[in-house]
């Protein structure tokens, strides 16, 4: 359900397939944990094709960017559909996450 | 939720035949055709069972048994065999490596579907207990299992203690609150906390998580409001301080979502801060229209500097609030997939006006048990309703 491919200029996307509920979120982070460590100064979370996540899964999502804003890295979100992005919204998570529609917005986010 | 199976076996047709049964069953099923993928798919699905192969070319079953009771992240999962029918000391090596039950080559499917019940009936117990192992830590032995029970059962009853056994009596109001835990510690709450002759704070809370770590957290946000909410004149200040104690002292996975407002029996108002929560509905003018209430902020406990608003809204004779947690419009209709969703919420709201709030909360609670055609809830379900009443009983 991850892949994981490298934008032109050296950001990390990882793609996620299918909804991300209970066990799932913890494969996303040990996915997310494994680009972290990287260190290319962030990820993109393509989540194009996933049609849910649980409350687990924006647990990870939250940890994963306040760990990354301490390293001055940042995690943006690339294409949510709208039940995702309706979680945002109510959890006014959206205020916080940047959200992009392109790919390519997405990744010169990381202004490099 | 439907149970994740994973099934190890070298040989694809078989790999093929499972799954097209057990699906048809309703599982969710994940396939390895080798031990070592076997291990790796355990790891990253987490299944509720493995169904593993013995005999397989370079790492055999039992190797893969060993690995996956060997790491933590793995232990908990049951595993059946598949033997061939003559292989009697093979099948007790198995069940001493740790393999819960097996099943012999060629195999019938409708056994291999009454032993996955079994071993899942038996096993999902304590599923429910492993997010625990990381707060417990080394608690967690086989003979801890049976200790932990009865911790669970007294913090189950602490937490009960904690909900208000029956709504206050306010003059021109009838109030009701109802909470159904989907299992023995939820976390979940609701709370009515009177603040002066005519004010009474209400709150509705959703607790990241469940089991202990949730309850936890549900208790020292309940605790924290109780103590602040005479001090604080606004239910945005009073999640503003809530917030900014949590976001110290917690992780930043762990966070919950929360509802305050203050209803005012003589201003007829309700003044409330919404922080990340599903929005309340507001069924008004003479029960024609649905209004979300949207004002407040971000989730609680994880961002520090979060900033928050309240609004004040007016109380008609005959309007209606409806408080609630996602248990209610994420209840699930398996067949389909869908959710019961806040569109069914609000036209139940707004079709069953006339009845008192209690009785309100059981049309909601039967309502979901008609929709997802079960008991079983993946979620707590709390209600709270606060029905402005003419006044005359």
């Amino acid at each position: 359900m991850f892949e994981t491919s490298i934008s032109h200029n050296d950001v990390p996307i990882l793609r996620i397939d299918g909804k991300i509920i209970g066990g799932a979120a913890n494969a996303l982070k040990r996915e997310m944990d494994k680009q972290i460590e990287q260190g290319r100064g962030g990820l993109v979370l393509d989540m194009a094709r996933v049609p849910l996540l649980d409350s687990s899964a924006l647990g990870i999502i939250i940890a994963t960017l306040q760990f990354l804003k301490k390293m001055n890295a940042k995690l943006v979100l690339l294409n949510p559909q709208h039940t995702v992005l309706d979680v945002l919204q109510v959890t006014r998570l959206n205020t916080i996450l940047e959200v992009y529609s392109d790919e390519e917005s997405a990744t010169s986010a990381f202004g490099s | 939720m439907s149970e994740t199976i994973l099934a190890v076996d070298d040989d694809i047709d078989i790999l093929e035949l499972i799954q097209m049964s057990l699906e048809a069953e309703g599982f969710d099923v994940i396939t390895a055709n080798d031990g070592m993928s076997g291990l790796e798919k355990a790891r990253t699905h987490s299944p509720d069972l493995i169904l593993l192969d013995l005999m397989m070319p370079v790492m055999d079953g039992f190797e893969v048994i060993g690995k996956l009771k060997a790491d933590e992240q793995t232990r908990a999962i049951p595993v059946i065999m598949l033997t061939a029918r003559a292989q009697t000391h093979e099948r007790v090596q198995g069940l001493h490596a740790g393999a819960d039950d097996y099943v012999t080559k060629p195999f019938d499917l409708d056994e291999l579907t009454a032993r996955i019940e079994a071993v899942l009936g038996r096993t999902l117990p304590t599923k429910y207990i492993n997010p625990l192992i990381s707060t417990m830590g080394d608690w967690f032995t086989e003979e801890g299992v049976e200790q932990l029970a009865s911790h669970l059962e007294a913090a189950a009853m602490i937490q009960q203690n904690l909900i208000p056994k029956q709504a206050p009596n306010v003059p021109g109001f009838d109030i009701a609150g109802f909470l159904r835990s989907s299992m023995t510690v939820s976390g979940d709450f609701y709370d009515f906390i009177p603040l002066d002759n005519n004010r009474l704070g209400i709150a509705i809370a959703d607790v990241r998580g469940k089991g202990i770590p949730a309850a936890l957290l549900m208790v020292m946000i309940r605790t924290i409001l109780r103590l602040i909410c005479r001090e604080e004149t606004s239910p945005a200040a009073a999640l503003k301080r809530i917030n900014d104690l949590l976001a110290i002292d917690t992780d930043p996975d762990l966070f919950a979502t929360m509802v305050y407002g203050i209803l005012d029996s003589a201003a007829k108002t309700f003044t409330y801060s919404s922080a990340g929560h599903c929005y309340p509905l507001h069924l008004k003018n003479g029960g024609t229209e649905v209004d979300e209430l949207k004002e407040g902020g971000m989730l609680l406990g994880t961002f520090g500097h979060a900033v928050f608003e309240s609004e004040t809204i007016p109380l008609a004779p005959g309007d209606e609030l409806l408080l609630y947690t996602d248990g209610v419009t994420e209840a699930e209709r398996k067949s389909d997939e869908t959710f019961y969703g806040e569109e069914r919420l609000a036209a139940i709201l707004e079709s069953n006006s006339h009845q008192p709030a209690e009785t309100f909360c059981q049309t909601i609670e039967t309502a979901l048990f008609d929709f997802s055609g079960t008991d079983h809830r993946d979620d707590d379900v709390t209600i709270v309703v606060i029905k402005a009443t003419d006044g005359k009983e």
